[in-house]
């Protein structure tokens, strides 16, 4: 979907008399709740991040942007963007790596893909507290089912004669360095599917003929997937990548739930959108966490205009080699 | 034929132990949910599985200490806010994609790109806003507060704007030749052939709200008010290291989504290549 060329799109049809207010009348139910509850909020959070402002307090001076400058001298904000960034450099390239291979061999497979599929998606429909709870347990150093099975893979291969040291359970949650780890495979079995889904409708889109021409051509299978389907699916690779960013640069919950509520060992587990709640919602100084809010999306704004501008970069070039080999 | 001349299959092994591996803890959650805290232990070092003996002692008390925690209020609120916030969404966005698609009025590309715009931004730049917001509107712990918010998004008016941009427009001329107004065209047209689309976005809207998690809990306040994810953390923070009560509670606020998705899969997963929600 590219909403660029989605939104010029103008679609055609004949012109009547009386569209012109019955245009705006359909439209209002939904710009009504939109300008209360998105458009207005856009406006009135960056109004806010501008004061001084705590919620029990009567007056809430304006104090320009010292909010922002605050946030920057502030050290645990930077911990909160550190731990953001290293979340979204583990989940986006490790998700999207299993939800494209998953949709590989969605493709390439005849039978039991509703099967594949139902399994592949479940976790996407489960809410983000049922898994953080299920996954907790799981991740339980002593008891859980994660250590269990890896000591007793350890123990078997020992057995074998392998000369392999004495398992060591992973602290999955309580070392502050295998927290984002541990947060980012629990957010890559949950939403692996989403853009599973994506990459699939995407892989089907691509035509036959293309695949037909280089098997003329004899181009093996690692030299079809390389030259046409992955060239091909660009597009629907960038989408992928533009709302695994958007989203995981939001991650709240996972950590919300994890560390009920707090930030995990050593703050390990804060992000700078946990870091907004507890400024906004504990501390009540919500001009404080306005601001925090704010730089979020000021840094989320500015990658994805520069992945945008790959994409139109990459489709400029698909095109020219598409025209060269042509 | 795709990257490979025929099917594969080997390629099933590698599928098999995928698929294991993603349903493996949510079957892990089903046996702890069923186990007694004595199996919980002991089972784990033989990494049993199948609960010995069976007991539903979690579920029942679970359901048993409704003062503290109202299992039965939470999952009432669940559902009366995701099928209210489906009803409303499907509503006003329905009648919005047919202004944007099927309407010629000067506004409306300008006002549609203010909409899709809006999409890149994150949710959290909303939520202070949005909570003085609601304070003011007196909606703060109601269920406006969770419903309302529901459908303000941009996503559903884009999604069945690009399935409504589908249908041939010699239909909609032939209606209006019969004497058809906007109204008309909508409802006898439109909205007959978006069905596909339509119960999509339904079945969208309703998981979305129903998983909601940050609105719930800052929109909201009061034990009676909240909804099924916040109650897990509520439940969490009493019951931290009793992992029966805590995963029989898990399986309860995720079995209907669970089979709501089983039931509806193929209107789901065909739904979002069909609604041209992939890389188009």
């Amino acid at each position: 979907m590219n909403t660029s060329t989605v939104s010029q799109a103008k679609p055609k049809a004949a012109r009547w008399r009386g569209d012109e207010a019955s245009g705006w009348l359909f439209a209002l139910p939904h710009l009504i709740l939109f300008a209360t509850f998105v458009l207005g909020p856009v406006v009135y959070g960056f109004y806010i991040s501008l004061h001084r402002w705590h919620v029990l307090s009567n007056s809430h001076p304006l104090v320009g942007f010292s909010n922002y400058s605050a946030a920057l001298s502030d050290d645990i904000f930077w911990i909160a963007l550190r731990n953001t960034i290293y979340f979204v450099l583990l989940v986006v390239p490790l998700g999207n790596l299993v939800s494209l291979s998953l949709a590989l061999g969605l493709s390439s497979i005849k039978r039991f893909k509703t099967f594949y599929t139902v399994a592949f998606y479940l976790p996407v429909v489960i809410s983000i507290a049922v898994v953080a709870v299920l996954w907790r347990w799981l991740y339980n150093t002593e008891i859980g089912l994660l250590n269990m099975y890896l000591s007793a893979t350890v123990n078997g291969l020992r057995g074998l004669g392998l000369p392999l040291a004495a398992y060591q359970p992973i602290p999955w949650l309580s070392n502050p360095s295998w927290v984002m780890p541990s947060i980012a495979l629990m957010s890559v079995w949950w939403g692996a599917g989403g853009n599973m889904v994506l990459y699939l409708a995407g892989l089907n889109n691509i035509p036959d003929d293309y695949y037909e021409a280089a098997l003329i051509d004899g181009a093996n299978p690692w030299q079809r997937f390389r030259n046409v389907t992955w060239p091909l699916l660009k597009p629907t690779t960038l989408f992928c990548l533009v709302f695994s960013v958007l989203g995981a640069f939001q991650i709240f919950g996972q950590t919300y739930v994890l560390f009920a509520p707090g930030s995990g060992p050593a703050r390990s587990g804060l992000t700078l959108a946990l870091y907004m709640y507890q400024q906004g919602f504990s501390q009540y100084e919500i001009g404080y966490g306005a601001a925090i809010a704010y730089l979020l999306f000021a840094i989320v704004l500015i990658l994805t205009v520069i992945q945008f501008q790959l994409l139109a970069g990459s489709e400029r070039a698909a095109r020219r080699t598409a025209k060269a080999k042509a | 034929m795709k990257i490979f001349r025929r099917t594969q299959w080997w390629l099933h092994l590698p599928m098999i132990v995928m698929a294991l591996l993603f349903l493996a803890p949510l079957g892990w959650m089903l046996s702890t949910a069923f186990k007694s805290p004595d199996d919980i232990i002991k089972g784990l070092g033989a990494l049993r599985w199948w609960p010995n003996p069976v007991t539903t002692e979690n579920f029942t008390g679970v359901l048993s200490k409704i003062e503290e925690f109202p299992v039965w209020q939470w999952t009432g609120n669940s559902v009366f806010i995701s099928l209210a916030a489906t009803a409303l969404v499907l509503t006003v966005d329905s009648l919005a994609a047919f202004a944007y698609s099927r309407l010629q009025w000067r506004a409306r590309d300008r006002v549609f790109s203010i909409l899709v715009a809006t999409m890149l931004v994150p949710g959290q730049v909303l939520l202070i806003p949005s909570y003085l917001l609601i304070r003011n509107l007196g909606l703060f712990d109601t269920y406006g507060a969770l419903i309302f918010p529901a459908g303000a998004g941009a996503f559903g008016v884009f999604l069945l704007r690009q399935f409504f941009m589908t249908i041939p427009v010699e239909l909609e001329e032939a209606a209006r030749l019969d004497g058809c107004g906007p109204m008309g065209v909508f409802r006898n047209v439109i909205l007959p052939l978006s069905k596909p689309a339509l119960a999509t976005l339904g079945i969208f809207t309703f998981m979305g709200t129903w998983n909601a998690f940050e609105g719930p809990l800052i929109f909201t306040d009061s034990l009676s008010m909240r909804t099924l994810p916040i109650g897990i953390t509520i439940f969490q923070g009493r019951y931290n290291t009793e992992y029966g009560p805590m995963l029989a509670a898990a399986t309860l606020a995720a079995i209907p989504v669970v089979i709501a998705f089983i039931l509806f899969q193929k209107q789901i997963i065909k739904g979002i290549s069909l609604t041209g929600l992939a890389g188009r």
